[in-house]
């Protein structure tokens, strides 16, 4: 144990120091016990996280609405979470990653102030005009793709992610709250929200249709 | 329920996160009131929309090996398949990063998609085979069920931790007789009986505890369908199933797998004692 608490200590440190820069364990003695551990760690880390890929990349895809960043943004989370995984003792490991993919994407957002963070969805829209629009109409367009496609990505970010984590994935209220740091009362009204918010836009697209 | 009770709670009834009782509530108000139930076909529909629609995007080829390669550059752990591809180009990490390397290297890299893939497809093409569909929902449901009876205090209709009478309690309302055992000695400690239905059969639920951690074990009389015995995965979800001849059992679980199938095994000595 002694054995890995150092090597980790003295990865961070030369990774802090020289960037990205391949790290040697010269300096420490048992430097192949150490490195040996490593491999055993890097080995348990890919077991666990890596047949989670598809579900990183759809997030990172719906949040950043670009094939190249949503791989840059994945690639750089499954580093971030490697480098923190010694301290992972969950068991969920699924929403573990898809928080970091998500805390990684946001990153990127910030960076290129993306306009969409936060909602500025107007709370009474969806009180007071909704009760117009033709159920039916909205099932005869359920299952076209393209048309929910669209709709989903006019939406903000965080409606957008909440519809993918609970629909897509399939993820509890306490989970999708995990990840998102909120309770799970405000998981269901933002879905609540972000459902109505989708309608509202599914409605425009079907109107322009016609 | 009166409508806006219902309306407040239609959301989290969609998303299957109301105990059961509830949830048939809401049904029934559902079918009785015509404006509650168009409010939920549209509320549906829109779930259904996205989880069958939306496009679920899969990871391009290549990201896998990409990701790879960047984790043992960072670790410094040597990748022996990827040199053996000869030299890599200076600044390895920018490179990667910026999807280069991927381009250089795009003949091997596609190639080791290929084998990844065929591996893949070959390896679960069995399971595959063999598992229809109904398994995958009756997992969700398994699940469902586990979490339900954390979340909703409604773990145990009846809470004791001794068999006798748990046992007696689930046999006056099943129409079977499902083995109730204490393994407390074991570190397995009985937490008492529930009733569950699942797969369109009642089902005995029984909860053991493990240090911090709930097991419940779902009980029914083996039918034709069951199939034998399998460890999977799911959420974060640990489900291990067997079936001696007369039950098929499924525990499900957040402890680890090796305590799962500890506890199968101990389940199974203590039957063949009785």
């Amino acid at each position: 144990m002694a054995a890995t608490l150092e090597a980790e200590y003295a990865f961070d440190a030369e990774d802090l120091r020289s960037g990205a820069k391949i790290v040697k364990f010269a300096v420490i003695p048992k430097q192949e016990e150490q490195s040996a551990t490593q491999e055993h760690q890097l080995a348990s880390f890919e077991t666990m996280m890596l047949p989670h890929m598809d579900a990183a990349y759809n997030l990172a895809r719906w949040l950043l609405r670009n094939e190249q960043d949503a791989r840059d943004v994945v690639q750089e989370a499954y580093l971030r979470a490697f480098k923190s995984f010694g301290g992972f003792r969950g068991s969920n490991g699924r929403a573990w990653l898809l928080t970091i993919v998500r805390n990684t994407s946001y990153t990127l957002l910030k960076k290129n102030n993306a306009i969409d963070l936060t909602t500025t969805f107007d709370e009474e829209i969806h009180a007071s005009g909704d009760e117009l629009a033709s159920p039916s109409a909205i099932l005869e367009y359920e299952e076209n793709a393209e048309l929910i496609k669209n709709a989903m990505n006019e939406l903000p970010a965080e409606f957008r992610e909440i519809l993918t984590l609970r629909h897509q994935e399939e993820l509890s209220y306490q989970e999708i709250g995990d990840i998102l740091k909120i309770p799970a009362g405000t998981v269901m009204s933002r879905l609540a929200r972000a459902r109505a918010k989708l309608r509202e836009c599914l409605i425009g697209h079907i109107s322009q249709e016609k | 329920m009166n409508c806006e009770e219902i309306k407040n709670l239609i959301d989290a009834h969609l998303d299957s996160e109301l105990d059961p009782v509830t949830s048939q509530k809401i049904e029934r108000h559902l079918r009785d009131c015509g404006a509650c139930e168009q409010r939920y076909k549209v509320e549906a529909a829109m779930a259904h929309a996205i989880s069958r629609a939306a496009p679920y995007y899969k990871a391009p080829i290549g990201l896998r090996e990409r990701i790879q390669l960047s984790l043992r550059e960072a670790t410094g752990a040597p990748s022996r398949s990827i040199e053996k591809a000869g030299p890599l180009p200076g600044k390895r990490q920018e490179a990667a990063r910026r999807g280069v390397l991927f381009e250089l290297q795009w003949k091997w890299l596609a190639l080791a998609a290929a084998i990844v893939l065929a591996a893949i497809i070959v390896s679960t093409l069995p399971s595959r085979l063999r598992q229809p569909g109904g398994d995958q929902f009756l997992a969700t449901q398994l699940i469902a069920s586990h979490v339900r009876s954390l979340m909703a205090d409604h773990l145990t209709d009846v809470a004791s931790s001794d068999q006798h009478t748990v046992k007696p309690w689930l046999d006056a309302k099943l129409d079977f007789a499902a083995p109730v055992l204490d393994l407390s000695n074991d570190g397995f400690p009985l937490i008492g009986g529930r009733l569950d239905y699942l797969d369109n059969h009642s089902a005995a639920a029984l909860v053991y505890q493990r240090r911090k951690h709930l097991i419940n074990l779902f009980i029914w009389p083996t039918t034709p369908a069951d199939s034998k015995g399998e460890a999977t995965v799911r959420q974060g979800y640990h489900l291990l199933r067997w079936n001696d001849g007369d039950f098929t059992y499924w525990a499900v679980s957040d402890v680890n797998i090796s305590d799962l199938q500890n506890f199968k095994q101990l389940f199974e000595q203590q039957k063949a004692l009785r």
